[in-house]
């Protein structure tokens, strides 16, 4: 580590201090130097090369020896001391979480909301008993964790027991985290005794009351075991004593961190784009309670992360156009084109998952893709008036997470870093306004940005350690549309 | 003394825990929200578990707070004058999600105007409410019933719902 003292006498040592950060990706390792010093983190060196699939080791020391301006050959051990190192890994689109509740809008909308904020992808989600069905579903699906909650302390036993007794008898072999109603959580654990249960808060402890950190904690932990074991990932934990994040929960954590110490940002949404998924992030408060709207369901989270498997650029294009065609419908009309010339480039760009757009009219529908993806992922994150009258005058029903307060749209993944102007974000957000009756709750004047250097995964990694400077970078690095 | 405090905690945690439950809250499209406050109030100084889900609440929601819950009884209020449109088919709702148990009671204004009380009552029992109340009734009465009730339809059992029970009620 190179250090060099600036302030000789008393005080506390400034130094400055060489920081990578690396996030494997499911097809791209990118890397970043970064330097620290005390006017605060600066990027001196940014990386991108195939990731290795095999042995994801490989790959990482590509990067690092290509930012740290040494051989190919160089040995993790003699790279270990030149540099501060943290990585995270998308471990392909982040783990695969089956979310059990009780009553659909309650347990099991807040179970969906653990495992999305813990930067994880929901595969399946069931309510009330289980059924034979659900647990063939479960058992032909293998998840990587089953999110076990239902009731509220003291409340509900019947439910939760009968589906313990029925998960204890299935060949389910994931690990399951137990957050439901606390009086019976021992039972759960005895009867599951075959499985590996963990037992955390519940996510509900009373109706309305939202206890999600508990079993997000516990993902993450179980997360970290996942990423690590096998494809060389222990290696990397061994040597430089660091543990990878999740890809989603490093830009969590800073979408996290960005209002607690740059307050100018406070109230901020993310977009990030990618071919497979399509995840929206958002720290604003949910809920500003007056007499005129009354809220329904949950109050959710001032941080929030929703993810969409169905809505990515490549991976996914042939789910979007199914999921978006209402939209995209509408769009072609506008923009006269044929609809046919979209199919078929879809149909391409699902067998040549790596192809970039090259005439006009595909890159147009590349646009047309990225906008979707931004239409629909707005849609299920973003909540809504509906007007009622009451006999006391209008009164809106809100339901889900209120932006209007969002005064900044962060677009991120390689579509968005890359958009030239801030109409690929506008358009959508604007034609979702009004959705059927009711009015969705969107950010009524929000400035647009690009996440330019593609920087938040990388900087996220950081931000655990380095809070004030990593969001300093991050806010300074993005680039208003 | 922490740990004395966190004994006391958990005490008090155990206690609630095994307080019986109800659900209280304003149903339809009303927004008077006094009444309900004191209802909360005055329940949960009686010894009961109070979810107060607020003003404007659905039978969807009533019936989704009572099953996580694992509530005992459903006490709505109902003070302009909907109530009667407000209240039909609740029970039936109960009873098609599995709550084959659950009290309900029904109390306020419950219809529009001069209906004499014993015709309201007779209405809203045989929508299978278990009892009615007027604007005007004793709270500490209401809460004795209430024990009462409670005592008599759950006194079998050690500790579960009516979620998960099969025997169906019959109606009055």
């Amino acid at each position: 580590m190179i250090q060099v003292l600036l302030t000789p006498r008393s005080g506390p040592e400034i130094e400055m201090k060489k920081i990578v950060s690396i996030d494997i990706g499911s097809t791209w390792t990118k890397g970043g130097l970064f330097c620290l010093t005390d006017s605060g983190l600066k990027l001196e060196k940014r990386v991108s090369v195939p990731t290795t699939q095999n042995n994801l080791v490989n790959g990482f020391r590509e990067a690092l020896t290509r930012l740290l301006d040494k051989d190919l050959n160089t040995s993790l051990k003699e790279l270990k001391d030149q540099a501060e190192i943290y990585f995270s890994s998308s471990a392909k689109g982040g783990l695969r979480i089956a979310a059990i509740g009780l009553v659909p809008d309650l347990t099991l909308q807040l179970a969906r909301l653990a495992a999305m904020s813990a930067g994880g992808k929901v595969i399946a989600s069931f309510a009330f008993s289980l059924t034979g069905n659900d647990l063939r579903k479960l058992e032909q699906l293998q998840p990587d964790i089953l999110l076990f909650s239902g009731g509220t302390d003291g409340g509900n036993s019947s439910y939760i027991l009968e589906n313990a007794r029925k998960l204890a008898a299935s060949s389910i072999a994931c690990p399951v985290i137990y957050a439901g109603n606390i009086a019976v959580a021992d039972e759960v654990a005895e009867i599951m005794s075959s499985k590996e249960v963990v037992v955390t808060e519940n996510l509900m402890p009373e109706i309305g009351q939202v206890n999600i950190e508990p079993a997000r904690e516990k993902i993450r932990e179980i997360s970290l075991q996942r990423i690590v074991s096998g494809r060389g990932l222990s290696e990397i934990v061994e040597i430089f004593g660091c543990q990878p994040k999740p890809t989603p929960l490093a830009v969590f954590e800073l979408i996290a961190a960005i209002p607690t110490c740059q307050p100018e940002w406070s109230d901020l949404a993310a977009i990030d784009i990618g071919g497979a998924t399509t995840d929206f992030y958002s720290n604003t408060e949910s809920y500003l309670e007056t007499d005129t709207v009354v809220l329904k369901g949950i109050k959710e989270p001032k941080v929030k992360r929703t993810v969409e498997g169905d809505l990515g650029m490549r991976v996914s294009a042939e789910s979007l156009l199914d999921t978006a065609w209402p939209y995209l419908e509408e769009r072609l009309k506008e923009l006269k084109l044929d609809p046919d010339s979209l199919r078929n480039y879809v149909a391409n760009i699902s067998r040549e998952l790596d192809y970039l757009p090259r005439t006009e009219i595909e890159i147009l529908c590349d646009r047309l893709l990225a906008e979707s993806c931004v239409y629909y992922a707005g849609l299920r994150h973003i909540g809504g008036w509906k007007e009622t009258y009451t006999p006391q005058g209008r009164v809106y029903i809100q339901t889900g997470k209120d932006l209007r307060r969002v005064r900044a749209i962060i677009g991120s993944g390689g579509f968005l870093s890359a958009a030239t102007s801030a109409e690929v974000m506008r358009i959508p957000l604007e034609k979702l306004r009004h959705y059927g009756q009711e009015r969705k709750l969107l950010p009524e004047k929000p400035a647009f940005f690009a996440d330019r250097q593609y920087l938040f995964s990388l900087l996220g990694n950081l931000v655990g350690k380095y809070p004030r400077e990593a969001t300093s970078l991050a806010v300074k690095s993005v680039e208003i549309l | 003394m922490t740990d004395a405090i966190e004994k006391n905690h958990n005490t008090a945690k155990a206690e609630n825990l095994e307080k019986p439950t109800i659900i209280l809250g304003v149903i339809g499209a009303d927004c008077h929200s006094v009444g309900n406050k004191i209802l909360e109030l005055f329940f949960t100084s009686e010894g009961f578990k109070v979810v107060n889900l607020g003003v404007m609440v659905s039978q969807q929601e009533f019936i989704n707070a009572a099953i996580e819950t694992n509530a005992r009884a459903i006490l709505v209020s109902s003070l302009y004058g909907h109530g009667e449109i407000d209240c039909q088919g609740f029970r039936d709702l109960c009873l098609e999600k599995g709550l084959d148990r659950i009290i309900l009671y029904a109390g306020g204004n419950l219809v529009v105007g001069k209906t004499p009380f014993e015709v309201v009552e007779k209405k809203f029992k045989q929508m299978g409410f278990d009892r009615v109340f007027p604007p005007d009734v004793d709270l500490k009465k209401v809460a004795e019933l209430l024990r009462q009730d409670i005592r008599e339809r759950f006194s079998q059992e050690a500790g579960d719902s009516g979620a998960a029970d099969s025997t169906v009620r019959t109606r009055n």
